[in-house]
């Protein structure tokens, strides 16, 4: 309930354009009758697409994270510790996402913040965060430049020591998409689209770099916009150009209507995407023609992996509004991680909880040690803040639903 | 570039034109009877989709229809949401601020096109508890595109095109034929002496709001078939492009509002399709489309600022 | 025919057009201020003035266009104070305005077609036929736009549109204003053939000379008040009248 109304507060904030005002003014209204019990309550923040074309994918991450702080709470996991999930909406806007950190940051009882979705967005966020020490681990957002800096093909370097994720970056989702479909599916010859946003550029300059490594040619390489439905331009194009594959850098909304239109167009080449393509409302718009097009998705699929049959029966059992969804198990593994941190954090203080910036410090650095076996696998971050695991699922649309993954593996390179 | 690729790059500059125009002719008309830019028509626009959408899912049987026999009724709901919609907010929004500075009914234009994607954002449900925050899924023609000679011609293309030719003929013979159309018509060069011939003003804005939301409706209808998808917020660039379209071909005039939105298809296709054609420049290609579409604009507007077709602004003091 | 009637009849008939005590004002300046005036069934009444006196303004408030802001108009037994402009045409009165106002990007045909709005779907060729007899010019380019006629063409367009919804008073608004000595003498002469036909008139002009030989009652405005009044023959020959409006003294 407490969620729910937050998500329509994001959206008439979004309306006034006061997401800042508003939101926080929301907050500490709830600080005061939450900490009634005597307990302490320390706050985590969740940011993601909550309404939009990505709200499918948000919304998983916001009941998931939502899974982890009530299970923490219901454990008494922090002793003298209530949590507080705190959602924001982002509505994929990396302006919406700046204002909404800052508003993390400017309330002292968040600790640590979990999100967002899209690699642009958590570029705009980071320095906000950063600034603050406010730790934000994303569990969706999959561009390798946020921990890696913005050289990272050639000279890697921490971008922002306040950041983590628990999900493997395009760096891998990219090249594994390549190999697959060079040495799986023996296609040479692949059109590139990506959306122009930070996450799908990302995705097709890393899968372009290994195909033409293993001897692939890129007939064409075609950018358009997130919000575009209408594609005939690129089609044209496509069709001249002989590929046998399209490789689609983006999100689903624009994601599927690319592969309708193609498949209309009478080519019957398969879309291949990132995780962002993989969702049912893709096959929903794309239509049965959608069958037999591909989507990678990082890690090995929840459903089969043993580590995850406790976060999947508790979800259910909770019975949230929306599933999971492909974000579901790295977000509850992301608030997991926060919790312990700040767990970590107030044993170092024998309990107590230090002041304001102080407190964010030592959960930061608790955050870096952090080590545990979530419902992805064992997490633990790098020297840049990436997980270990390098996991990447291949799935494939089959008589109209996505198929259970046709092949998981580690990209080796 | 082969001419194949050329005349199917045409082809779909027109029917994307045709969508346009059907959407600019209600920003025209508006304009043309209360000089308001009705900055909520893209949302109108948006509802009319809803509307037709409505029908599909939650009448039964109507999704068991063949998409043929379903059409006319999606495209009654959809004309009649829309409608309904633009006159309440004509009656509720706009008149009372009749008389107020020009600033007020176009910031209220631009609040009730943000409340109305709200509305539907929150509040639209699908059969099955589906809602209307991600883009949903609208029924298509299935079967083969028509091939004449290489270029394809999509079944949802054919409809589009009959559909706003239809609608224009009508257009046309109700504006110059009817009654009704030439009080309008008179209302938009001179309301006051319109007046004095005794046509009641108040009903004249009506007549445009309602036709131009009915026709914004069959353009909802056409972008649904065409990309198998509507969301709340579809309206938003619909609305910016429609509105170029206008102004393009002379914001007031009806006529000018079709070709404007023709001519802005066709250049939208055209530059972004040629330019994806080649490896040099293939990223100005569909990216960049918009970004064509106002250089367009800006090119027009200084080698003829009333538009393709406008007449003089200062016409009113 | 009116022109026959003495003093004491014209008392016993009930008037068309009555004004009492009528202020308009724009905004906090009065443009009118205070004036009564009665129009009789079959007359022709003159209301001159200066540039600026009011006289528009009147005839905007009679049609509706303006609302009062005191004062009141009875239009056949009816009250027309608080009636919006569309349903005084409704009434049977007729406003021909200042600067002719024809529809420009409509056709000759198509402007009178409009004049005739308030009478539905009725059979409107009789009324065309009578238009193009009285200015055969219009017949003759009935399907032209109506922005391309001259000064003196666009006038007779707005007499004939006006005269299309049959009305029971018509009020013109400087109709020879602007136009060429030959043009003024054929509209007014058109103003003249209208009053011989019973049309009662209620004519603003500058040019007071014409408009006084035509009228059978006048009235002088002068900053929104009436100071003279009388038939055309008494305000011919009043000295005041002589002295500022026809140009004498
Ligand atoms: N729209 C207006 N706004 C303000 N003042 C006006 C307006 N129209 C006319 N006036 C003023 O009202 C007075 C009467 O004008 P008008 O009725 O047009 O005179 P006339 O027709 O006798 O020349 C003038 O002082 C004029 O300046
Ligand atoms: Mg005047």
């Amino acid at each position: 309930m407490f969620q729910r109304s937050l998500a329509v507060l994001g959206a008439v904030a979004g309306v006034c354009g006061l997401a800042t005002a508003c939101g926080s003014r929301s907050q500490s209204a709830h600080t005061a009758s939450g900490s009634g019990g005597g307990a302490t309550v320390v706050k985590i923040g969740l940011d993601a697409p909550l309404t939009g074309g990505l709200q499918a994918l948000g919304l998983g991450m916001q009941y998931s994270a939502q899974l982890a702080v009530d299970l923490a709470n219901k454990q008494q996991a922090v002793p003298g510790v209530t949590f507080q999930l705190v959602a924001k909406d982002d509505q994929a806007s990396a302006s919406i996402g700046e204002q909404n950190a800052a508003a993390y940051v400017a309330d002292p009882g968040v600790a640590g913040v979990v999100g967002p979705l899209n690699s642009a967005v958590a570029q705009s966020m980071q320095s906000v965060f950063n600034q603050a020490n406010l730790v934000d681990v994303s569990s969706a957002s999959t561009n390798p430049s946020l921990t890696q800096g913005p050289n990272w093909k050639t000279a890697k370097t921490r971008a922002y020591p306040s950041f983590f994720r628990d999900i493997t970056t395009d760096a891998v989702q990219g090249p594994f998409a390549a190999d697959y479909v060079f040495k799986t599916l023996g296609i040479h010859s692949v059109a590139t689209v990506d959306d122009g946003q930070t996450y799908g550029v990302g995705l097709v300059e890393t899968f372009s770099a290994e195909f033409k490594k293993l001897g692939g040619q890129i007939a064409l390489a075609q950018t358009a916009t997130a919000n575009t439905t209408d594609y005939s331009s690129v089609i044209s194009a496509v069709k001249s150009s002989g590929a046998k594959l399209v490789y689609y850098g983006g999100e689903y909304p624009a994601g599927a209507p690319l592969s309708k239109e193609l498949k209309a167009a009478g080519l019957n080449i398969p879309e291949m995407g990132g995780d962002g393509n993989q969702d049912p409302t893709y096959i929903k718009t794309a239509g049965p023609a959608s069958n037999g097009d591909f989507a990678t998705v990082p890690g090995a699929p929840l459903a089969a992996l043993p580590s995850a049959k406790d976060f999947i029966a508790q979800y259910q059992a909770a019975h949230f509004p929306a599933p999971y969804a492909i974000y579901g198990g790295t977000s509850y593994d992301a608030a997991e991680s926060i919790i312990l941190s700040v767990k970590a954090a107030l044993a170092q203080d024998g309990g107590k909880m230090p002041a304001g910036d102080a407190f964010r410090s030592q959960v930061e650095k608790a955050e870096q040690a952090v080590s545990f076996d979530g419902a992805t696998g064992p997490v633990a971050f790098d020297q840049y803040g990436d997980v270990g695991s390098k996991v990447i699922t291949m799935y494939k649309i089959e008589n109209g639903a996505w198929d259970q993954g046709v092949y998981s593996g580690a990209f080796a390179g | 570039m082969s001419v194949t690729v050329l005349l199917q790059l045409v082809e779909n500059g027109l029917v994307l034109g045709a969508m346009y125009g059907l959407i600019a002719v209600g920003y025209t008309m508006v304009y043309g009877t209360i000089q308001l830019i009705n900055f909520a028509h893209g949302e109108i626009f948006m509802l009319g989709g809803f509307g037709a959408l409505t029908v599909y899912a939650w009448i039964p049987g109507v999704a068991h229809l063949p998409l043929f026999a379903a059409l006319p009724l999606m495209l009654l709901g959809g004309v009649v949401v829309a409608v309904a919609a633009a006159v309440g907010a004509e009656r509720l929004a706009y008149r009372p601020l009749r008389t107020a500075p020009r600033l007020a009914p176009l910031i209220t234009a631009i609040g009730l096109s943000l409340a109305l994607q709200q509305v539907v954002s929150l509040w639209y449900r699908l059969p099955g508890g589906g809602n209307a925050k991600a883009p949903v899924a609208f029924p298509s023609f299935g079967g083969k595109a028509f091939d004449l000679g290489g270029v394809l011609v999509q079944r949802a293309d054919l409809f589009t095109v009959i559909a706003a030719a239809v609608c224009m003929a009508g257009l046309a013979w109700f504006v110059a034929r009817t009654r009704s159309g030439r009080a309008m018509q008179a209302t938009a060069q001179d309301p006051d002496t319109a007046r004095l011939m005794g046509i009641d003003p108040d009903r004249m804005i009506v007549v445009a709001f309602a036709v131009g939301a009915a026709l914004a409706a069959v353009a909802a209808l056409t972008q649904g078939l065409r990309y198998g998808q509507i969301s709340f917020d579809m309206g938003f660039v619909a609305g910016l492009k429609a509105f170029t379209a206008a102004v393009l071909g002379g914001i007031g005039n009806v006529r000018g509002a079709m070709l404007g939105g023709i001519v802005l298809g066709l250049a939208e296709e055209l530059s972004s399709g040629i330019l994806a054609h080649f490896r040099d420049t293939a990223q100005y290609g569909q990216a960049w489309a918009d970004v064509w579409a106002f250089v367009l604009l800006i090119l027009v507007l200084l080698l003829r600022p009333q538009g393709l077709l406008g007449e003089r602004v200062a016409d009113r003091a | 025919m009116t022109a026959l009637l003495n003093d004491e009849a014209l008392l016993s008939v009930e008037a068309l057009l009555s004004v009492e005590a009528l202020h308009v004002a724009y905004g906090r300046v009065e443009a009118v201020k205070g004036i009564s005036m009665r129009v009789l069934p079959g007359q022709t009444v003159a209301l001159l003035g200066a540039n600026g006196a009011g006289k528009t303004t009147t005839l905007r408030t009679l049609s509706g266009l303006l609302r009062p802001t005191a004062g009141t108009i009875r239009f056949a037994g009816q009250s027309l104070e608080r009636v919006p402009a569309h349903h005084i045409v409704r009434a049977g009165l007729a406003h021909c305005p200042e600067a002719r106002r024809i529809f420009p990007r409509m056709t000759i045909e198509e402007n009178l077609r409009l004049g005739a709005f308030i009478r539905g779907n009725e059979d409107l060729g009789p009324d065309l036929r009578q238009a193009y007899e009285r200015f055969p010019i219009l017949g003759e380019r009935h399907d032209q736009m109506a922005g391309l006629l001259s000064g003196g063409e666009q006038q007779m367009l707005a007499i004939a549109r006006a005269l299309m919804c049959r009305p029971r008073l018509l009020m013109l608004d400087e109709p020879s204003m602007g136009l060429s000595p030959i043009m003024m003498q054929q509209i007014l002469r058109t103003v003249a053939e209208l009053k011989d036909a019973g049309t009662t008139i209620l004519l603003v002009e500058q040019n007071a000379q014409a408009a006084l030989a035509l009228a059978d009652y006048a009235y002088v405005l002068e900053t929104g008040r009436i100071v003279v009044e009388g038939t055309g023959a008494e305000l011919l020959a009043d000295e005041r009248v002589r002295v500022a409006y026809l140009g004498e003294g």
